[in-house]
């Protein structure tokens, strides 16, 4: 498509991108630089980019995608290594994870994704992912039980800093990139032919869709995307192990991913960056005496969510938008 | 060999196909050409394998025996999608609306198999609502909002803006009034005229083909057992026997 | 590798399979009848191994004896379910209904971390966890009568699918869903008695697994893993295929624990999981 044509038809979304940015860049000068609260903001921001990445597989493409720390592992660890073993930079690491965790990604989904398999099998395979690596990397030739942690270097050639602002300000600006990314998605022929899967393959396949190219296409831009962020996740962490395939917590991006509404940009990272928030809040509040707490949450939200409102914050956001438009109307008359 | 041979005017050529289900045979050794620019009906009683036939000819099922012969090339067993890149589009009998899209985004998805460009698209997809007379007010109305007879339209304007060379219609009048089965057989006519379609009409209720093709085949048991004109096959003892023994009209 | 050894955890795979036939009954049950996806089968496995484990310190009884109270409890807990959270969301768009019922997975395992934190749980009296020798090898007692029960648990219920009314019903219900209604049956019955019966076969596998084991709030997953694979190797080829499916799983475990490490127990489960989908993704057992 041409790039012109999409530039017009996306104009306010990209504005609306930028200012989003703009406000998120200001922020720590709000804070004047508290580095607890830069540390809690960029790890929200972190979600609120797996999150809106999530949408890509889940929203667009309708895969129920549980494997969200696998990718964000692998990718993670293979820029990590490659950094701590070589010395390569996190620059040229970060592609290399990306790389990696989209091989993965496609691996399972090449036989998943083929005309006429259950979708529940994709979800089954990637949510296995995660206990299956997170096992696979416990063994001694692979990590061990030992938390691994990167070297105590800084600068940009590292992006490890000794203060958080500037990690943070990476992550922003990712951010930027991966909702601009959704957005042209959204808006291009992959995006028109993942919305016509989501609704119908069997008609899909019949308007001469490849169905699984298309899944395939999805899952890689989302597990590349997740990859590529590992490395930085890793640095706010601060540390990694096997434990960093978080089984739980892969679940949890997909929830908030269906919080937030299948296919809405702003609703998934606003439900991203809010319910990571709110769970750390939770957990470091009462964690110790209920263990779980947010989690539990999480899933009573989406039991409920899924049943009154599938499409999640967005569609409740739409609904009352829309009641206030017409009462607005009536009131006029 | 032959399939580089000229077919003339053949522009789909199905040959022996035969298709089974277990210990089922659904489609048994049917073989039929059909003309550039005609409308051919496809009849037969519940169960004939009409569905099944079809299905065989988009991909969706790979035949047992037998060819599959489109513009001169066999495309027996190739995947739906490259069926429909090819140039067949098919609407469906049970309607399958996109229903959060709207009706424009969802006949644009089918006018994207020939454009990469959206706005492109776009247009195409305008041309082949109005091509069907779809009222344009209702074009952004989503796919769950609209009328049973509305969503036959946008199947169809969806199946025609893939641009093929001949377009499936599965039962296309089913569940319709009288009066809109009348005014959707005009909208064949309209674009099998204007844009010079072949179609394939598949129905069990006579009546409907029988207006709308010159030449009809009918189907009884997965088998073919007769093939001619309209009025040549409603005197068919054959066929007389295939509706009565099954279901009196 | 020691023969004795080797056969004993074959033996061991054996006798575990049958116990994994019997969970992923349950999950094939609800699949092939009511097209639901009880992705989290695993987790009422969890969750009704706690409750054995209460009943039985509670009582000071085997876990064993405590299947006279899990399973009819569990019915009425999974008719519960359907009632309240399942029937809802027959009509949403896969995604949605598999994304439903992980939630309430998650729910149940951090309910189980709430309450019992992620300490193991197990009862320290137990009656049958000891072994009999035959010439060095040495077979569970407690697995020993949990195969036989899954077996004559499989037996039974392969026994109502088939000889039954109501078992007809669930068959035609499972055939076709529009239709089965029109020759009177009660499609909703079904529903909601098919849903209780397979979460009901996980609280027995549950009470018999707490024979000899312990629980965690993460046992769920391993066994929703294990039941799934079972059912996409039997297809929906009825009791005999999952009963050949849960012996295959069973065998590989033992094998992937005995000849790799017992990390990799799973990731060789997985592994034919994989291979399964890529090259006979109707199963091995399938029809057709």
């Amino acid at each position: 498509m041409a790039f012109g044509e999409w530039m017009s038809e996306s104009k306010k979304y990209i504005i609306g991108i930028l200012v989003v940015g703009a406000v998120l860049a200001i922020i720590p000068f709000a804070t004047s630089f508290d580095q607890y609260t830069i540390l809690l903001l960029a790890t929200a921001l972190i979600y609120g980019i797996f999150v809106v990445a999530w949408n890509i597989i889940g929203g667009y493409a309708g895969q129920l995608d549980l494997g969200a720390f696998a990718y964000i592992a692998l990718g993670g660890i293979v820029a990590s290594q490659l950094m701590i073993v070589y010395g390569i930079t996190p620059w040229i690491g970060m592609f290399l994870g990306a790389a990696a965790s989209a091989g993965l990604a496609i691996i399972i989904g090449i036989p998943t994704f083929r005309f006429g398999i259950r979708e529940v099998w994709y979800a089954l395979l990637s949510a296995a992912l995660v206990v299956i690596m997170n096992n696979i990397f416990h063994m001694p030739q692979v990590l061990g039980s030992l938390d691994h942690y990167l070297p105590s270097v800084s600068g940009w050639f590292y992006l490890e800093f000794p203060t958080y602002e500037n990690i943070y300000w990476f992550v922003t600006v990712a951010l930027m990139f991966v909702m601009l990314i959704n957005l042209m998605i959204s808006h291009s022929k992959v995006g028109y032919y993942l919305r016509a899967i989501r609704e119908d393959e069997l008609v899909a396949e019949a308007l001469g869709i490849d169905v699984r190219k298309y899944k395939l296409v999805a899952l890689a831009t989302y597990a590349s995307i997740l990859g590529f962020m590992g490395y930085v996740y890793v640095v706010l962490q601060g540390t990694f192990s096997y434990h960093t395939f978080n089984a739980p917590e892969s679940i949890g991006i997909a929830i908030m991913g269906i919080i937030g509404g299948l296919g809405s940009i702003a609703g998934t990272l606003v439900s991203g960056f809010s319910l990571k928030l709110i769970g750390d809040y939770l957990r470091g509040s009462l964690g110790a005496t209920i263990p779980g707490l947010n989690l539990l949450i999480y899933g009573l939200l989406l039991v409920i969510i899924g049943i009154f409102e599938p499409d999640g914050f967005a569609g409740i956001y739409r609904k009352y938008f829309h009641k206030e438009k017409s009462a607005s109307k009536v009131s006029k008359k | 060999m032959s399939l580089g041979m000229s077919l003339g005017n053949i522009i789909l050529r199905v040959d022996g196909v035969v298709k089974r289900f277990g210990g089922i045979t659904a489609v048994n050794k049917v073989s039929f050409d059909v003309e550039g620019g005609r409308i051919l009906g496809l009849i037969g009683p519940n169960g004939a394998g009409k569905t099944t036939l079809f299905n065989c000819i988009t991909g969706v099922y790979r035949p047992e025996e037998g060819k599959i012969i489109f513009q001169g090339k066999d495309i027996t067993g190739l995947q739906p999608h490259v069926v429909a890149k090819k140039g067949i589009a098919r609407t469906w009998q049970k309607v399958r609306p996109f229903k959060n899209m709207s009706v424009l985004d969802a006949v644009v998805v089918g006018a994207l198999l020939r454009t990469n460009s959206v706005v492109q698209a776009k247009k195409r997809a305008v041309e082949a609502l109005k091509l069907v007379g779809f009222p344009e007010e209702k074009y952004e109305m989503l796919g769950k909002d609209i009328t049973l007879m509305e969503h036959k339209m946008v199947d169809l304007a969806r199946a025609i803006s893939t641009e093929p060379k001949l377009l499936l219609l599965d039962e296309v009048a089913a569940g319709l009034r009288p009066h809109e089965m009348e005014s959707l057989a005009n909208i064949l006519r309209k674009v099998n005229k204007e844009k010079g379609l072949t179609m394939i009409v598949v129905e069990h209720v006579m009546r409907f083909v029988m207006n709308l093709s010159e030449r009809i085949i009918v189907m009884h048991e997965g088998r073919k057992i007769a093939e001619g004109a309209p009025k040549e096959v409603a005197n068919d003892p054959d066929v007389i026997e295939a509706y009565l023994g099954t279901k009196p009209l | 590798m020691d023969p004795i050894l080797v056969t004993n955890n074959l033996i061991d795979g054996v006798l575990m399979g049958m116990l994994y036939s019997l969970v992923a009954l349950g999950l094939a049950l609800i699949f092939g009848v009511m097209d639901i996806i009880n992705f989290p089968h695993g987790d009422y496995v969890m969750i009704a191994a706690y409750i054995s484990w209460l009943i039985a310190m509670a009582f000071w009884v085997d876990p064993s004896v405590t299947a006279l109270l899990t399973v009819p409890l569990f019915f009425l807990f999974g008719v519960a379910i359907y009632k309240s959270v399942i029937h809802p969301i027959l009509g949403a768009e896969p995604l949605i209904q598999i994304a439903v019922t992980v939630g309430l997975g998650y729910v149940l395992e951090n309910i189980a971390l709430a309450i019992w934190h992620a300490e193991p749980k197990s009862f320290p009296a137990p009656w049958f966890n000891f072994g009999l020798n035959f010439g060095g090898l040495s077979i569970s007692v407690a697995k020993l009568i949990a195969a036989t029960v899954s077996v004559i648990s499989l037996y039974l219920t392969h026994w109502l699918l088939t000889k039954t009314k109501f078992g007809l019903a669930m068959r035609a219900t499972s055939a076709n869903r529009l239709i089965a209604p029109l020759m009177g049956i009660d499609v909703e019955k079904v529903y909601s008695v098919t849903f209780g019966l397979g979460i009901a076969l996980t609280a027995l596998g549950a009470s018999l697994y707490m024979m000899w084991a312990q629980t965690n709030p993460y046992l769920g997953s391993s066994f929703s893993l294990l039941a799934w694979v079972i059912v996409a190797m039997g297809g929906l080829g009825g009791v005999v295929g999952v009963i050949y499916s849960g012996l295959i799983v069973g065998v590989l475990e033992a094998l992937g624990n005995t000849f790799i490490s017992p990390s990799a127990r799973l990731a060789v489960i997985y592994l034919a999981f994989f291979l399964v989908l890529w090259f006979r993704p109707r199963g091995l057992f399938a029809k057709r």
